[in-house]
């Protein structure tokens, strides 16, 4: 037996103090946020910063990450150059890391939330649980990508021995930094409810 | 309650101490009572600040190749980032591993502080909702990883020596996370209702 969803009763929930409130209301009579019963235009802004990712990916793997400077011989590396050479290295968990930090979680990521665009649009009503599944999966491993971004800046400041080797922040850092906030901010616009709300309509 | 990913309604004021509800229909987490939930926020407030302070004050990691050697602490890294004409990386750094959660520990320190002592302040909502606003932007554990990574990626290199504020940094960011782990959203602001409505009444 289900219950009834808050937007059958005409109630929207707070998403940041969850109070449920009159949905005609503007703003949460606890906390203050902006109330909506469905976070307005998910579809239209995810998709939108989707998009925004997708292009910053580009600079993101083709301009260097990092630039070694060992004995005046500079030697720049992007992000899948330095995977390659940690599996040169026979560093294979490392690189395992890496590539699941850098590569894998961020495509994935954005393949997930365009197919959950997609389907919603499409109308689509199955497989609704593990499509909330995998909007939280999103949300969840989003930040993890950062890794990289991080090595490289404990790598500049650490490896500093002037004349001998020098490590120096690449233009990719910023644009994947850029890659990793932008799918984070994408994921949060997305409304998880409004997959839920087709099945509704379907079950009536 | 509705649940935050699929808007099912649920009654959860019946839940007794240490008990957790979850959506029946998506399996979100709903909520868990904890009855000494404010005093372990509390408390891992004090530890996680005090961590990162250590975290921030000694040297983190040195690096010695051929007889010399370059030494590494927190702010120094920030700095150095800057300095290599990155400031737009040195300020996502320091704020996602530093200033946020820094700010997140102090600002739930002083809530919960008011919170055990059954206190209310007007000011207590508008840093709540900052609050939850920054803690999401959080990253302390993914740079204690990245950590791990460098150390391993440039360990063969040269002799990289471990310094007291990499230990002070690594329990810092456990604390961090047992303190928002702590946190649970419906029984906080259902608390400060609570001292709110207390307060309208006396
Ligand atoms: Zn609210
Ligand atoms: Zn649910």
């Amino acid at each position: 037996m289900q219950g009834d969803t808050a937007a059958a009763r005409h109630l929207a929930s707070c998403h940041l103090c969850l109070k449920l409130a009159d949905a005609s209301l503007h703003h949460c009579p606890r906390c203050g946020e902006p109330l909506h019963l469905r976070k307005s235009n998910s579809l239209q802004r995810t998709l939108a910063l989707l998009v925004t990712a997708c292009v910053l990916y580009i600079p993101a793997n083709v301009l260097p990450i990092m630039i070694t400077d060992q004995l005046g011989s500079v030697e720049p590396s992007t992000i899948l150059g330095g995977v390659v050479l940690l599996i040169d290295m026979g560093s294979m968990p490392i690189a395992a890391v890496i590539f699941i930090a850098s590569v894998m979680v961020p495509l994935g990521k954005l393949i997930a939330l365009f197919y959950l665009c997609w389907s919603v649009s499409r109308g689509r009503h199955i497989n609704t649980r593990q499509r909330t599944v995998i909007y939280r999966a999103t949300e969840l491993i989003g930040k993890w990508s950062m890794v990289d971004v991080f090595v490289v800046s404990i790598l500049v400041a650490l490896v500093h021995l002037t004349g001998l080797l020098v490590i120096l922040p690449g233009a990719a850092a910023v644009a994947f930094a850029g890659v990793v906030i932008v799918t984070i901010i994408a994921a949060e616009s997305f409304d998880p409810r409004i997959i839920w709300d087709q099945q509704e309509q379907t079950d009536e | 309650m509705a649940c935050p990913s699929c808007d099912l309604l649920y009654d959860v004021a019946g839940l007794r101490d240490g008990e957790k509800a979850s959506c029946s229909r998506c399996g979100d987490f709903l909520t868990r009572m904890r009855s000494d939930g404010f005093i372990k926020l509390q408390s891992y407030a004090i530890a996680g600040l005090v961590s990162l302070m250590i975290g921030c004050a000694f040297p983190f990691l040195s690096f010695k190749s051929s007889g010399l050697e370059s030494v590494m602490t927190l702010p120094q890294m920030v700095i150095q980032l800057y300095e290599q004409g990155r400031p737009d990386l040195a300020f996502l750094v320091a704020a996602f591993i530093i200033a946020l959660p820094a700010a997140v520990l102090v600002l739930l320190l002083v809530l919960s502080t008011c919170i055990i002592r059954q206190r209310y302040y007007a000011w207590m909502v508008p840093v709540t909702r900052l609050v939850f606003h920054m803690q999401s932007w959080s990253m302390v554990e993914v740079f204690f990883i990245g950590v791990l990574v460098s150390l391993v990626k440039i360990g063969h290199m040269a002799t990289v020596v471990i310094g007291l504020s990499f230990w002070g940094y690594g329990a810092f960011s456990v604390l961090f996370i047992f303190a928002i782990a702590s946190l649970d959203r419906l029984q906080y602001w259902n608390e400060l209702d609570r001292l709110a409505g207390l307060q309208h009444a006396g």
